[in-house]
């Protein structure tokens, strides 16, 4: 990927993380960015760090970041070239792929059909069976009446899980053991498919018990070049999201690696795809000879994308960009190789305390740490405002070593030294679970925040030790006369820093 | 090592940095002061509130009946209505942040005295979403009303305050 510059100005058609990701990526490839921002980012680290930003609209993402009118009219308006997508929002949304087009744009990732085909689950198994790779048991009715949907969950056979058809990320997926479930889980399953996709159309799939969620990276070019770049475990997730990444996954030995890796080629190939993808599976048993199901494939990015980039040495969205440009992959499947390992978690701004709560409020203090083998892709700073409106994610903190024990004893070092004040996240919860016995042995299987969850969480709440209250009186001993202010204010949402800002002013 | 005997030293090291020595273990926290302090030691975030009971804002049920909101969100569906009878656990109304359900349940038995927002509003902590009031038909026995309404959270179980993600 050498040569001029692929693109003069790119639009980024997201918010947090990943819009500050491809912000880098662009800047280093000495491209302009623009962000695009809603009333709820005026402030917002990706909006204060891109080159060029314009808002888009108001804090609900249906108005704003999911607008394609209104991300056109950002893009024309800055004269952008192409568009990237990012994950979530109209990454996957077919639509806007054709709409860049026809506008003119660039769309940094595969061509509306592909997304089209492999969006829909119906049509991305076909691709999947004709392309030699097996599928998980699984339909969407036509008929979507609860009746024929518990037909259907007859058919796949119980336990099932009922999916958004049009979705994907884990968002909206209920798990049924019987019809009696089912029918209780429906209606919300439908609402919530249809809040969050626009669509309330139904999958029922049959769930495997105890499964390895496996993902395969993928890069196609415009030039019939496909490659893989190797697995993800993505395991470790809470009600069907993942918490925490890692590549390579302790469960994949060679052998199982270069089949799977080889079907989600044939998949990719199959639906015609470009850019960058992911071919997700559901691994059952151990070894050479665990049997893994095409579970599906995201035409998009991938929010754990940094693990690959760290064990492979490829960046990723450095690459899309290239390949959109129409530039050749620059390397073959012989070429890449995994060295070492890395493993991500994922902040959240959530109480696990509390049932994963969302919390909402101003990061009064933030500091990302600093170590060998640590990289922090991240959406906030200091000061930073926490909104309701969007994604709970804050920040992804990815930890390289040459070993899985190096780059987990990296991660909890670094985890332990990342103080985020002025809202709870789930650190505590992400240091439990990188101490838990399953996790430092590597036997892990998405049902383990299930089966171990309580036990887990139960160690979560303590009453604050001598040390904690010792600091906090140090604290409020140094609140330059801020007790008086507070107290005299009398309101019920003082922020610290108006009274830090009174003191020097 | 530290034992409990062991005073605790905390020198500030500016810009919201701590060394807190206990015995012979040092350790850098970070504390910011607001109207709670918070306080990031070793991994742990603590909230010491200012408060004597240091209870955390959630929603709950004050004495006069009112269901509050335990965090900012959007309204998302109303379930009851003025004069409606509810039942303890009915799901009065839904709220959503952050693209999580979250059911607000009724704490009690009771009638809506009024509700105090609309769907697809965005209401902030301790919001007041809804008014409670005892079932006039229940007055003529008084048995165990003392009871009803105090310290009862909306968010009590964790059952009740499992939200879903979407």
């Amino acid at each position: 990927m050498t040569g001029p510059r692929p693109f003069d100005r790119i639009l980024i058609a997201n918010r947090g993380e990943i819009a500050v990701r491809v912000i880098r990526a662009c800047r280093e490839m000495g491209i302009e960015s623009v962000a695009v921002y809603s009333d709820a980012d005026a402030r917002a680290l990706h909006t204060t760090l891109a080159d060029v930003a314009i808002r888009i609209g108001p804090p609900q993402a249906i108005d704003s970041y999911l607008s394609i009118d209104a991300l056109l009219s950002a893009a024309r308006q800055a004269g952008a070239q192409a568009v990237h997508p990012g994950y979530g929002f109209l990454s996957e949304n077919a639509d806007f792929a054709s709409a860049c087009k026809t506008a003119g744009l660039t769309f940094i990732g595969p061509p509306p059909e592909a997304i089209e085909g492999m969006g829909s689950k119906i049509a991305a198994r076909r691709v999947a069976v004709e392309a030699g790779v097996p599928v998980v048991p699984g339909e969407t009715p036509t008929d979507q009446s609860d009746d024929a949907i518990v037909d259907a969950a007859r058919r796949v056979g119980f336990p099932v899980l009922l999916k958004p058809s049009e979705g994907g990320g884990g968002i909206g997926m209920k798990t049924a053991r019987n019809d009696r479930d089912l029918i209780k889980t429906i209606a919300q399953a439908r609402r919530e498919a249809l809040a969050a996709f626009g669509d309330g159309t139904l999958y029922v799939e049959r769930l495997i018990e105890k499964p390895r969620h496996i993902e395969f990276q993928i890069l196609a070019d415009h030039h019939g070049h496909v490659v893989h770049l190797f697995e993800r475990e993505c395991s470790i997730q809470r009600r069907h999201q993942k918490v925490i990444e890692e590549s390579p996954s302790p469960a994949v030995t060679p052998s199982l690696r270069q089949r799977m890796g080889a079907a989600a080629v044939a998949v990719a190939r199959k639906a015609g795809y470009r850019n960058a993808g992911t071919v997700e599976f559901l691994v059952e048993g151990n070894g050479d000879s665990a049997r893994f199901y095409f579970l599906e494939m995201n035409t998009r990015l991938q929010v754990e994308h940094p693990v690959t980039e760290q064990v492979t040495g490829v960046d990723l969205v450095r690459a899309q960009i290239g390949v959109a440009g129409g530039r050749d992959l620059p390397w073959t499947q012989e070429d890449l190789s995994q060295r070492g390992h890395a493993i991500e978690l994922r902040i959240y701004a959530e109480d696990p305390a509390r049932q994963d709560l969302p919390q909402a409020g101003t990061l009064l203090l933030y500091r990302e740490p600093s170590m060998p083998g640590i990289r922090i892709d991240s959406g906030v700073t200091e000061g930073s405002e926490v909104a309701v409106y969007y994604d709970p994610l804050l920040v992804k903190l990815i930890a390289s070593g040459e070993t899985r024990d190096t780059a987990r004893a990296r991660a909890l070092a670094a985890i332990r030294s990342y103080p985020i004040l002025g809202i709870r996240t789930n650190i505590p919860l992400l240091i439990e679970l990188l101490e838990h016995p399953k996790f430092v042995s590597g036997n892990i299987d998405t049902g383990l925040l299930d089966a171990d969850g309580d036990a887990i969480r139960a160690r979560l709440s303590s009453s604050p030790s001598p040390e904690v209250v010792a600091v906090a009186a140090a604290a409020r001993a140094a609140r330059p006369s801020a007790t008086t202010r507070t107290s005299a204010a009398g309101a019920a949402n003082i922020d610290p820093w108006s009274s830090l800002r009174g003191a020097r002013v | 090592m530290s034992s409990s005997d062991d005073p605790t030293e905390v020198v500030p090291l500016g810009n919201g940095r701590y060394q807190v020595t206990r015995g012979t273990k040092r350790t850098i926290a970070f504390a910011v002061a607001g109207r709670d302090t918070w306080v990031f030691l070793d991994g742990r975030t603590s909230i010491v509130s200012d408060t004597p009971d240091g209870s955390p804002r959630r929603s709950r049920v004050d004495e006069q009946g009112a269901l509050t909101a335990p965090m900012p969100a959007t309204v998302l569906k109303i379930n009851a209505t003025t004069g409606q009878l509810v039942k303890r656990n009915d799901v009065v109304m839904v709220l959503e942040a952050m693209k999580m359900e979250l059911p607000i349940r009724s704490p009690r038995d009771g009638v809506v005295k009024a509700i105090r927002c609309e769907a697809g509003e965005l209401v902030q902590p301790g919001t007041t979403l809804l008014e409670l009031e005892d079932d006039p038909s229940t007055l003529r026995e008084p048995q165990g009303r003392p009871e009803q309404g105090r310290g009862t959270t909306s968010s009590g179980s964790p059952e009740q305050r499992r939200g879903v993600r979407k």
